[in-house]
């Protein structure tokens, strides 16, 4: 049981899996440190995106994680610091690794990703939803959306391939640290 | 990637074949844009094919920032980071395409503007420069000069400055025009920084529309065939690389 208040990141490709493990790590905190889940998109962006019309064109890779990174501002901004602040323990699903994942697989430069998230405080602690399930073909978390926007893209690599090699640098990345939660 | 790299310096390292880049750069109330308008006029009358894009104007991204802006609701790293989209985004939809098929892309503001701003924001410079890599540099970037009260007076006349044009979100100042002037102040310092870092091309603002003209017509032709910076290949590699263009 967690006491102090931490910031506790839940990373994966599935959204159904970030939700049940965000609400797993949620329940190891506290009672009086228990505020809440910090999810993808508070901001509304990717729902103003997902409602263009196709004739505006569609975002790069590059563009998608400018976007993450703003929407993270603002999560970060509204929801993450002022529980923090309060004294209370907060799960981000998902936070910063899975963009960085995101990023990895659409052959975006580890430097430049690692950068355009320094504004983005570190978690005390980091969490891999993994999923047994295929992901969703629905636009319900950030890297089926990003994928499902990305499908036919980048030299042809399908949306399949995409989510598989965002999960495997997921793994990678965060394998021996984080704790992985089978959801 | 080392394939789309060399592709791309075939095709610029060419001058006749690539187009070119050339960027109107200022504060608001410095007169590009009427500069701009007739540095187009004049290129087409002399038989090249423009292409304008604005600052803030993809189809994708604008309406997503001007929501935000009426409500007030962007901190600065928002306002640079949704800003910084929606110049990749106008990059790879507008300017590359145009670039690549051997026309000149005239740049109502560049990535220099969300530099200025961002950094008169209180954004660390080297941050805010990462957020516009891969870089894409301009064949030239004229720079028109002019101070903060010459800014002011000349938007104060038009019009009352808009929340974020006046820097209100990090001024709390109540009055626009006030706050505008204490902003534009700070924005214009950036810019000059940028200018000697970046070897802009200066014009003085203050001077006559005609004369302006006929001075930046005359920068031009001793400009434009400058070598392509080899520094954009990275760029045009990576929209190369988006549904394997241009194959």
């Amino acid at each position: 049981m967690r006491s102090a208040p931490a910031l506790i990141a839940v990373e994966g490709v599935n959204a159904a899996a970030l939700l049940a493990s965000a609400r797993e790590a949620l329940a190891g905190v506290d009672r009086r440190r228990r505020s809440g889940v910090s999810h993808w998109d508070a901001s509304g962006i990717f729902g103003d995106l997902a409602a263009a019309e196709d004739s505006a064109g569609r975002p790069s890779p590059r563009t998608i994680l400018l976007l993450y990174a703003a929407d993270l501002a603002f999560r970060i901004r509204w929801e993450i610091r002022p529980l923090l602040d309060d004294g209370k323990s907060v799960v981000a699903a998902p936070y910063v690794a899975t963009a960085i994942a995101f990023g990895r697989a659409a052959g975006i430069s580890p430097r430049w990703l690692e950068d355009l998230f320094t504004f983005a405080p570190a978690p005390a602690e980091s969490r891999l939803a993994e999923s047994t399930a295929r992901v969703g073909r629905g636009r319900r978390g950030f890297v089926e959306f990003s994928c499902e926007l990305m499908s036919g893209s980048l030299n042809g690599i399908s949306r399949g391939e995409l989510v598989e090699t965002t999960a495997a640098y997921l793994r990678t990345a965060l394998g021996r640290r984080a704790r992985i939660v089978n959801a | 990637m080392q394939r789309l790299l060399r592709r791309a310096r075939e095709r610029f390292s060419t001058a006749a074949r690539r187009g070119l880049l050339v960027a109107f750069e200022g504060p608001d109330g410095s007169g590009k844009t009427t500069q701009r308008k007739l540095f187009k006029t004049w290129l087409e009358a002399e038989g090249y094919s423009v292409v304008t894009t604005k600052w803030n104007g993809s189809e994708l991204i604008k309406p997503i920032i001007k929501t935000r802006k009426s409500i007030h609701a962007l901190s600065p790293e928002e306002f640079s980071l949704l800003h910084s989209a929606d110049f990749r985004h106008r990059v790879e939809q507008d300017v590359l395409p145009a670039l690549w098929d051997g026309k000149v892309v005239i740049a109502d503001r560049f990535l220099f503007t969300g530099l200025a701003r961002d950094v008169a924001r209180g954004l660390d410079l080297d941050w805010v420069l990462k957020l516009y890599q891969p870089l894409l540099w301009p064949d030239l970037v004229f720079y028109f000069a002019v101070s903060p009260a010459t800014s002011s007076r000349r938007i104060s006349a038009t019009r009352v400055p808009r929340f974020y044009e006046a820097g209100q979100d990090i001024t709390d100042l109540d009055d626009p025009v006030e706050s505008y002037k204490r902003f534009v102040a700070r924005v214009i310092r950036e810019y000059e920084s940028l200018a000697l870092i970046f070897n802009f091309i200066t014009v003085d603002a203050e001077q006559s529309i005609g004369e302006q003209h006929r001075k930046i017509r005359q920068l031009f032709r001793e400009g434009e065939r400058r070598p392509w910076s080899d520094w954009n290949a990275d760029a045009v590699a990576e929209w190369l690389a988006l549904a394997g263009r241009r194959s």
